[in-house]
């Protein structure tokens, strides 16, 4: 083969890469939201027509709202509410897709609190500050404060409370009284009385220790107890204080003297599994499991009835939420708020609270419709101390980078593979890294 | 255009689209500072991106962890496979039966399977474990310094089945005349095998041992269905490590070219491998 030939076919390849590589940058980004047609309206009219593609989680939740599109329809006959339910681990992936696309996939989301700062600073939702003070009769005031905060970025509201992951101390009546012992209001009595719950057959609490973001959510509580804190009031990081450290050793403490045998990599389902079983006597976790511990029909079995829901010792826990929110490139803005504002209405959120729904508006809590269900106002009056003093695991962006970053580290501790100073010290300076 | 290249060409495109199109995608982002909460074109940052993957420790602990669980896990797949493999070729009736019952792990998808041994290996609610203790042995699966291998065992339930299928085929296909010549000649078993069976099984051996490792090097869905990474890092893989930096945390310029260093590694590998064999075979 002669030179020349040789050279043009190294020409011809060269042309074909780069033809590939402009078109590859082409495509990098550029599928950004189409041009936004919201009205921006608070209150939307009742003729209005569409269709709200709903992406939600895979949840007796999203079971409680689709029940309640009929009634939605009844107000708005012309609007179609599609909703299409996913686990949580794709739910991200499929909504950073849809924000992406030119022709998006949804309409109205559910957004999870981590998400919320990165989607709003990314352009990808529509600001709703307009929407909800011009929707009469919203009453947005009544929503529970740390609720409202995670939807509000930079003073902008993004999203409408939808529902809330708060956790609380859930216990085992029947094991309490049968120690002699009363609910804990210190962390110290946390640690006492889960060791002391501790039997030869039943763990004192069902932990979920497993690396990530399961080990910062439960620690958390912790740390709020040791009378620490996340972060400080100008927003620093403050992980590597005596108080992470008193907590962290608390937290090893009852890990290894109360909780089940081999339990470091637990998650939800374990502890679940573990309490609702009768094999452990406690755990903490999200405040509307009580319900369902409680259901005869349940995981419980005979033990239904049994289960209590007080708020962390010191009054103080980690607050999780999912926030109704409108993609800044969704097809259907006003058919989208018309249902976010119905769903989130005074009148349909105790529907929704009675049929299980977590709450999200105090004056839920306070609707005797609310009160004589079958759940308990004892039950209710906890859930509302709980979400009046309630703080999120992360603010600003990157949150769950952060949340992994010292999720692993206090793993590690708890692991016995890192010290609990090593461990907070990494901690403290990953999360400076990742939001600092 | 000559007519042998024309009827190349469907492959080709297939070949540009499917591979070619993705990987130079990749390439591309892996130069950029593309993050999936971008929006319009990303910025070139040069090698700012591998300096930071060359230069990030636990990216390359991430690589010793996989490592690890390759050797691991392919060896003793290797050892298991093989004895299986010989015990069925010695097999006589119901061999049909046997074989495609042995292979069934192989069909349940990865991230099931996962699934599955969580809970089988749960100390309060698995089977394993209660065995376990039925004979005075406690033992946490998922604990510090046994997560790592309790996955590899994972994978060789898994995949075992399949270092058998080559295996049978290779040790099916050695001619016979060696080994009864070797019989006839009154080498023992173990001496016909190691001299006359494993050097003619080598290149299937070698084959078999390079499609797990590359399998094996790609595992995730263990990790994300059982330890999530932890305890600490300790299972940490390479593929976990990328999906977190590229899908969970957004950087997907990053997470590219840690997918191409990754690469190039499994690159260098194979072709030592292969000039090697290629080596021996001359040899």
């Amino acid at each position: 083969m002669s030179l020349r030939k040789k050279s043009g076919r190294f020409a011809a390849g060269v042309a074909l890469a780069g033809a590939i590589a402009l078109t590859a940058t082409a495509c990098a980004g550029s599928g950004g939201p189409a041009e936004v047609t919201s009205s921006g309206l608070g209150n939307i009219p009742e003729d209005t027509s569409g269709t709200v593609r709903i992406l939600m989680e895979n949840v007796p939740d999203t079971d409680i709202v689709k029940d309640l599109v009929s009634e939605f329809n009844t107000v708005y006959p012309d609007i179609t509410v599609d909703i299409e339910s996913l686990t949580f681990d794709q739910m991200r992936d499929k909504l950073v897709s849809s924000f992406q696309s030119p022709d998006p996939a949804y309409d109205l989301i559910v957004a999870d609190n981590p998400w919320m700062v990165d989607f709003a600073q990314a352009g990808f939702l529509e600001p709703l500050d307009q929407r909800i003070d011009s929707t009469t009769d919203y009453d947005a005031a009544d929503f529970f404060t740390p609720l409202t905060d995670i939807t509000t970025v930079d003073d902008v509201r993004y999203g409408v409370p939808f529902y809330n992951y708060a956790l609380g101390y859930l216990y085992n009546t029947a094991d309490y009284e049968a120690a002699g012992l009363q609910v804990p209001t210190t962390l110290d009595e946390l640690v006492s009385d889960v060791t002391a719950l501790k039997t030869a057959d039943r763990a004192g609490i069902a932990m979920q220790p497993q690396r990530g973001y399961k080990i910062f959510e439960e620690w958390a509580n912790w740390l709020f107890a040791a009378g620490g804190s996340i972060y400080d009031d100008e927003g620093n990081i403050t992980l590597d204080t005596p108080e992470a450290k008193a907590a962290l050793e608390a937290y090893i403490d009852a890990y290894q003297n109360a909780a089940p045998a081999n339990s470091l990599n637990w998650a939800f389902d374990e502890a679940f599994r573990s309490v609702s079983s009768g094999e452990a006597a406690s755990m903490i976790s999200y405040n509307w499991n009580l319900p369902a511990l409680n259901d005869p029909a349940g995981a419980s079995g005979d033990l239904a009835g049994q289960f209590k829901l007080a708020p962390m010792p010191g009054g103080k826990q980690v607050l999780g939420a999912w926030s109704w929110a409108i993609p800044s490139n969704s097809g259907a803005p006003d058919a989208a708020w018309a249902f976010a504002s119905w769903i989130t209405s005074k009148a349909v959120d105790v529907e929704r609270v009675s049929a299980g729904g977590a709450a999200i508006r105090e004056s839920t809590l306070e609707d005797p419709a609310v009160l004589e269900d079958g759940f308990g106002a004892d039950y209710y009056e906890a859930v509302k101390q709980i979400l009046s003093d309630a703080a999120p695991l992360s603010q600003g962006a990157g949150g769950e980078e952060m949340i992994q970053a010292v999720g692993t580290e206090l793993n590690e501790a708890v692991a016995g593979t890192k010290s609990i100073d090593d461990a907070l010290r990494d901690a403290q300076s990953a999360a400076e890294k990742t939001q600092g | 255009m000559r007519f042998k290249y024309g009827m190349l060409a469907p492959l080709v495109a297939v070949f540009i689209a499917v591979v070619g199109f993705p990987l130079l995608y990749a390439l591309y982002l892996s130069f950029t500072d593309y993050k999936l909460t971008d929006r319009g074109a990303p910025d070139l940052v040069g090698f700012e991106n591998y300096l930071s993957t060359f230069t990030n420790p636990a990216f390359w602990e991430a690589f010793g962890v996989t490592a690890v669980y390759v050797v691991v896990a392919v060896g003793l797949e290797l050892v298991i496979g093989l004895a299986i493999a010989l015990s069925l070729q010695k097999q006589k009736w119901a061999r049909d039966v046997t074989r495609s019952m042995l292979l069934a792990p192989m069909f349940i998808t990865p991230i099931a399977v996962g699934l599955t041994f969580r809970f089988l290996l749960n100390d309060q609610i698995g089977a394993i474990p209660e065995l376990l203790r039925g004979i005075g042995i406690s033992y946490d699966f998922f604990g510090p310094g046994r997560a790592l291998f309790t996955l590899a065992f994972i994978d060789v339930w898994q995949w075992t089945p399949f270092m058998v299928l080559l295996l049978l085929a290779g040790l099916e296909s050695i001619p016979k005349q060696p080994l009864e010549a070797a019989r006839v000649d009154g080498g023992s078993p173990w001496y016909i095998f190691r001299r006359i069976v494993l050097p003619l099984l080598a290149p299937v051996l070698v084959v078999a041992i390079l499609l797990r490792a590359l399998d094996a090097l790609k595992v995730f869905e263990y990790v994300y269905a059982t330890t999530r990474g932890g305890p600490g890092t300790e299972t940490q893989t390479i593929q976990y490590f990328t999906y977190q930096t590229g899908i969970q945390f957004f950087r997907l310029g990053e997470a590219s070219s840690m997918a191409f260093v990754v690469l190039a590694v499994v690159l260098t590998v194979i072709v030592i491998a292969f000039r090697r064999l290629e080596r021996n075979k001359r040899a």
